[in-house]
This record gives structure tokens, sequence and C-alpha cells, in this order.
């Protein structure tokens, strides 16, 4: 599901988030964590969000998040007596750092949930110089 | 042993709001919405109340919830919606957080319904992170047409 496209691009700034998008988008509450092998996890709130709506990219560095969270209509005949949440649609980007192998990241989303596992690139990962 | 829920850092979200509502209710002279916890955020998960003439829908953002993780009563009018939210990884994981926005722990939230319902007809659905109970009414509370001679 994540279309990684090639550019060459020099700066990127690691872990900020971009927020911008459609007016009337919810931004995502998420969790980013980094496990001691370098691989981070993203972890994004979208409830009410089905698989199909879900759109994942890559783009120049910058990874986005879309998806959509509308509720089904109840109809007329319910009157709301006390509103809490609506839902609608969520946006969300942020830059990758360099770091980040964009061809390898693992998405799932399971109870409006979103589970993304982002590798750390083979050439980010420290190495051990032996001292012959 | 799950703590309370709690959003990180102490910040709650709906902490301005739900002093206003308190506020308004005093003011009204209701008890309206009672949260059941006064303590470190009673106003987790977000719900959604909607009045119909069968029944009385009652919406639960719960996004990363399971449904073991969910536990449901009523009593009479009151229904009550308890759960706990577990964290992101377990804490004996050693792992350095870019950012940590979302809250977990035990949550509760009692909703008096605007009706009578019938308890042994609840229906409760978890899908996509949404819980939608539905209750319909005892016959008592339904709508009933009155003729004009």
């Amino acid at each position: 599901m994540t279309e990684a496209k090639e550019q060459p691009q020099t700066k990127v700034h690691a872990g900020r988030a971009l927020e911008h998008g459609s007016e009337d988008a919810f931004a995502p509450m998420v969790d980013i964590y980094e496990a001691e092998d370098g691989t981070t996890f993203l972890l994004a709130e979208l409830p009410g969000a089905t698989a199909e709506s879900l759109d994942i990219r890559v783009d120049k560095g910058v990874l986005t998040i879309r998806a959509d969270g509308s509720p089904a209509e109840l109809g007329k005949e319910y009157s709301r007596t006390y509103t809490g949440f609506v839902g609608g649609e969520y946006f969300r980007a942020f830059a990758l750092s360099d770091e980040i192998d964009r061809e390898r990241i693992e998405a799932s989303l399971a109870d409006g949930l979103l589970t993304l596992k982002l590798s750390k690139a083979a050439a980010a990962q420290t190495r051990k110089i032996e001292i012959k | 042993m799950t703590s309370l829920f709690r959003w990180p850092g102490g910040w709650d979200p709906f902490g301005t709001l739900r002093h206003v509502q308190r506020e308004m209710d005093r003011l009204v002279g209701r008890s309206g919405l009672a949260d059941a916890r006064r303590v470190g955020g009673g106003s987790y998960p977000p719900v959604n109340v909607l009045n119909g003439p069968e029944d009385v829908i009652v919406q639960c953002e719960v996004p990363g919830v399971r449904r073991e993780d969910l536990d449901l009563s009523i009593t009479g009018e009151t229904l009550v919606i308890r759960g706990v939210k577990h964290p992101p990884v377990a804490e004996d994981q050693k792992v350095r957080f870019h950012r940590q926005e979302r809250g977990f722990g035990q949550f509760d939230r009692t909703i008096v319904l605007p009706d009578r319902v019938d308890p042994d007809a609840v229906e409760a659905r978890l899908n996509a992170g949404i819980l939608s109970v539905r209750l319909p009414k005892s016959e008592a509370a339904k709508p009933r047409q009155i003729a004009v001679k």
C-alpha cells in the first residue's frame, strides 16, 4: 500500500511533523517511537476508517496518511442528545529522515488503529569496526 | 496493574470543556451526563448519544481497544462503559519516543440514558475502533400518537 518515489532529495529533517492539508480534515493522534535496532513505529488513531479509504504515500521524503472515517448516517429520526465526537477525513504528513528505508514500510490497520513499521536503511545501521 | 487513563504529560484536552459543562449543568440544576470518575480524565472516551423513536444509540470512539478490553453494563437507565487502553509498548521494553499523543490506561463513562430501555435487548458492536450500542426503548418510552377527537 505504500508508494515510494525515487527522488534525489537531500534536505529532509528527522522526525519533524508537517501539519497541513484540507481544511476539514482531522489530524489523527500519533505515537512515534524507535526501537533499539532503529526501527521506527508510528501508531495513528483513525477511528471509523476503512481499509479501502486508507491512503499512505511517501513522496519526496514526506509520509502522508489519508483516510476517511465518516460514520454511516443514522437518519433524521434520531436527535443528537449529546455529541462528543464527529467522524470525517483524516490527514497528517510527516517528514521522514534519510535513515528510513522508503521501500520497506509496512502498514496494518486494526480496530481503527494504524500501525506503520519503518525500517532503518541498511546504510544507516551502526556498524562496529573490527580492530585486527 | 493498569493505571487510570491519562493523557501524556498530564495534559487533558477536554479539561476546559468538561469544566464549562459541569458549571452549565450546575446552573441549570441537572446532572446530565455524569462522569463516574472525577480525577484524571473522566471524559474519555468521547461518546455520542442519539435518541430515536424506537431506540437510543450510544457511540464511543475507542481506537486500538479490543473487544476483550471492554466491559459494558446497564442498570435501569444508566449505561456504564468500562475498559482499558493498553500503552503502545510494554513497560520493560526500551524504546525512545519521538512523539506521544495517545493516552492510555483504564477508562469508564457513565451515561444516563434519555429514556427507558429494554436491558435484555441491548446490542453492542465494535467496528473499526467505534463502539456502537443500540438500546431499544421499552414500550412505555416509545412515542404514542394521540388522536384528537
